[in-house]
């Protein structure tokens, strides 16, 4: 049982063609598991880098002209690219179960985002250990089994380790440009 | 046929007879508070005939579906609050399956977790219906264990989370901890304490006796201003003075005259004869004041009136429900009549209401001129009068010996800047500006849920932000309507301060 629920297939189809990514599998009856989270994690991944190279990091850290802040509303500042992400995850649970996705890691700095999982916490080790390997795996929460995919999530520009490095609440401050400083998590029920 | 048989028989169609009419209120219409499981808590009274406001799945659905539906209703009237609030636990935190471990502890992904409906005996302030240390289910184990995160908390009890005055589960926009490092250590109160917005509200230049006789001459007074069908009463002097003070208000300033209120759709002059009212309905007054309205609608004064409260369930639909396929409106009106549905509740009154208030203002019902003076721009009844004519708590009461009254008097008295002066209205409807306008909320109670809410519209204007924590979590301070200083000092500044610049070793012995 590692097939996707066809509803989404057609969209994950168009975002497939979208991101450059060739999936023949996307024309077959359903597509792996596998292959579903890595495409949506290839979109995330896109947007994430896109947001702090060319949003936060140039405006907030080449160019000075304006703060981003967790308090982005009291500090009239822009959103941190880890609310950035968190924001869209919970837009897409209003909408679906289908799939769930949220940014953890070993060393956060907000405690909410440290592994709740057996699973998790096996998935972070495993890529925070393995640079450029991804780490997939099934687990069981609340009588419903998922798939589980945890991808590494890399330091893309200085705003990610200069902020994570300086924070009062960060676990670690040596991380370098380039460092695993956490992991995105996807998971698909595969019961439905 | 055998005595006891007959017996049997009648008290069989007897019960059958009962249940028919039991059923009838339940299924079809009808007023149902005799099937009430317990009575509902904090301002839900006032709605709570209307069961199918919050009880909307349909006969024989899944307990699942039915705590999923009864949820949803929360957040129809309960959203925009939550929002405003920057939840810091909302609903969406929790639906991701990794928080399912989280779900056996406190299920954050129902309202109802917290918040129970018809638990009378177990409610607490806040409508909580969970053991005042509900926190520890989360944040006392692993990553989350708070006492090993803060040393500040290594001693502290979970019960004291919430009633210190340190932390809400919702709304923590004054308390988060890098607010509390921005604004410590300011003056208790400020130089020159003026609330801006209030100040903003409260500077127009009174207009004129001449000013008000020339504006009266100059328009087409006769026809428009007075009104043409003779009035139920006397009102000959009366009316000369209102049309005084209408001519200062701002609704003449918008040209909206006489008709625009008694006869809101007449266009012509036999259109207004026609159709003119002595008794303004709220609706009208709505259809301008629409933020206040949905504001008021919001709040304990006139929830009632809130588009999402359920509609009498019609006479038409049970009789569809029992066959009949096209009823007569004469049947109709005899079934609703026999039915008797007491939904929608009709205007709140003061003798409805769960607190203490003036036994003379029972029966007043409360509308926009319960508050208001329609005719006349006066904003200082509707901020401190009309809220004491049934407001007679000690809080209340001890307002006329407060500090706020004094500068409030003083303002009124020319002695003080516009915008000195605090009265209820400033606290509990504080005003704020949107693009250029002042709108007032006529939500009165959403600075008090929780009293931490009214930090930042309301206190951090004069005060500083650690006296006006020490002094919400003062009761006492409460009661006297604050003529005094804060009996305790809550030491969250304190100890957010310690995190970011710690004190060197021994600098506070």
């Amino acid at each position: 049982m590692t097939r996707f629920s066809t509803k989404i297939k057609a969209t994950l189809a168009a975002a497939a063609v979208a991101t450059g990514v060739s999936a023949p599998q996307a024309m077959a009856e359903g597509m792996e598991f596998q292959t579903v989270t890595d495409l949506l994690h290839l979109v995330m991944s896109s947007d994430r880098t896109v947001y702090t190279r060319m949003i936060v990091n140039r405006l907030a850290v080449q160019e000075g002209v304006i703060k981003a802040s967790e308090h982005f509303v009291d500090d009239k500042a822009l959103v941190l690219p880890a609310q950035m992400f968190r924001f869209g995850s919970e837009l897409v649970a209003e909408s679906t179960d289908e799939f769930s996705y949220s940014l953890l890691s070993l060393w956060p700095i907000n405690k909410q985002n440290a592994p709740t999982t057996d699973l998790e916490k096996e998935g972070l080790e495993y890529i925070a250990d393995n640079p450029g390997e991804n780490f997939y795996g099934e687990e069981e929460l609340g009588g419903v089994t998922y798939f589980t995919a945890v991808y590494p999530d890399v330091a893309v520009a200085e705003a990610c380790y200069a902020c994570h490095n300086d924070h009062k609440d960060s676990p670690r401050t040596d991380f370098q440009a380039g460092d695993v400083m956490g992991g995105v998590v996807i998971r698909i029920p595969m019961d439905s | 046929m055998t005595r006891t048989r007959i017996l049997w028989i009648v008290w069989v169609l007897g019960t059958l007879f009962v249940a028919t009419l039991f059923a009838n209120k339940l299924f079809f219409a009808g007023n149902r508070t005799a099937v009430l499981p317990g009575q509902t808590a904090g301002a839900h009274h006032q709605i709570e005939v209307s069961c199918d406001t919050c009880h909307t799945s349909g006969p024989f659905a899944s307990a699942k579906k039915i705590k999923k539906d009864i949820n949803k209703t929360c957040v129809t009237c309960h959203k925009e609050e939550l929002a405003a609030a920057d939840d810091s636990h909302p609903l969406k935190k929790f639906t991701n399956p990794r928080m399912a471990s989280y779900w056996e502890k406190v299920d954050g992904r129902f309202c109802t977790t917290c918040h129970a409906e018809h638990q009378p005996e177990i409610t607490s302030p806040a409508m909580v219906t969970l053991q005042g240390d509900f926190c520890v289910a989360c944040h006392s184990e692993g990553d989350q264990d708070i006492r090993k995160d803060r040393a500040s908390h290594a001693d502290l009890t979970f019960d004291t989370c919430a009633s210190s005055g340190c932390h809400n589960y919702h709304d923590n926009r004054a308390l988060y901890e890098d607010f509390l490092v921005k604004h410590a250590g300011a003056p208790w109160v400020a130089a020159s304490p003026v609330h801006p917005t209030e100040a903003l509200a409260h500077s127009y230049t009174p207009v004129s006796a001449d000013q008000i006789e020339t504006y009266l001459a100059s328009i087409d007074a006769p026809a428009d201003v007075v009104p043409a069908p003779a009035p139920a009463v006397d009102l000959a002097v009366d009316l000369n003075e209102i049309t005084h003070d209408w001519a200062a208000s701002s609704h003449a300033a918008a040209d909206v005259n006489c008709s625009g209120c008694h006869a809101p759709e007449a266009e012509t002059q036999a259109e207004i004869d026609e159709q003119w009212t002595d008794l303004v309905t709220e609706a009208t007054c709505a259809s301008c004041h629409k933020d206040q309205m949905r504001s008021f609608s919001t709040g304990k004064h006139g929830m009632r009136r809130h588009p999402k409260i359920a509609k009498p369930r019609s006479a038409k639909d049970a009789l569809k429900f029992l066959g009949v396929k096209k009823p007569s409106k004469e049947l109709q009106a005899e079934v609703a009549k026999y039915l008797n549905d007491p939904t929608n509740p009709g205007v709140m009154t003061p003798d409805e209401a769960l607190i203490h208030l003036n036994p003379e203002a029972a029966h007043n019902s409360l509308t926009c001129a319960t508050c208001h003076t329609p005719h006349r721009q006066d904003t200082q009844r509707a901020a401190v009068e009309a809220c004491t004519t049934c407001h007679v708590d000690d809080h209340t009461r001890a307002y006329f010996d407060s500090p706020h009254y004094d500068l409030w008097q003083a303002e009124l008295a020319g002695d003080l800047p516009a915008g000195s002066g605090v009265t209820c209205a400033t606290c509990h409807m504080p005003k704020s500006e949107s693009r250029d306008k002042v709108v007032t909320d006529h939500n009165q109670t959403a600075t008090l849920r929780p009293n931490e809410k009214m930090i930042r519209p309301v206190c951090q204007a004069c005060h500083s932000l650690g006296f006006a924590i020490d002094a919400l979590a003062d009761d006492a301070l409460i009661q006297n309507n604050f003529s005094g200083q804060p009996s305790a000092h809550i030491p969250s500044i304190d100890w957010a301060l310690d995190r970011v610049e710690p004190p060197t070793q021994g600098a506070n012995q």
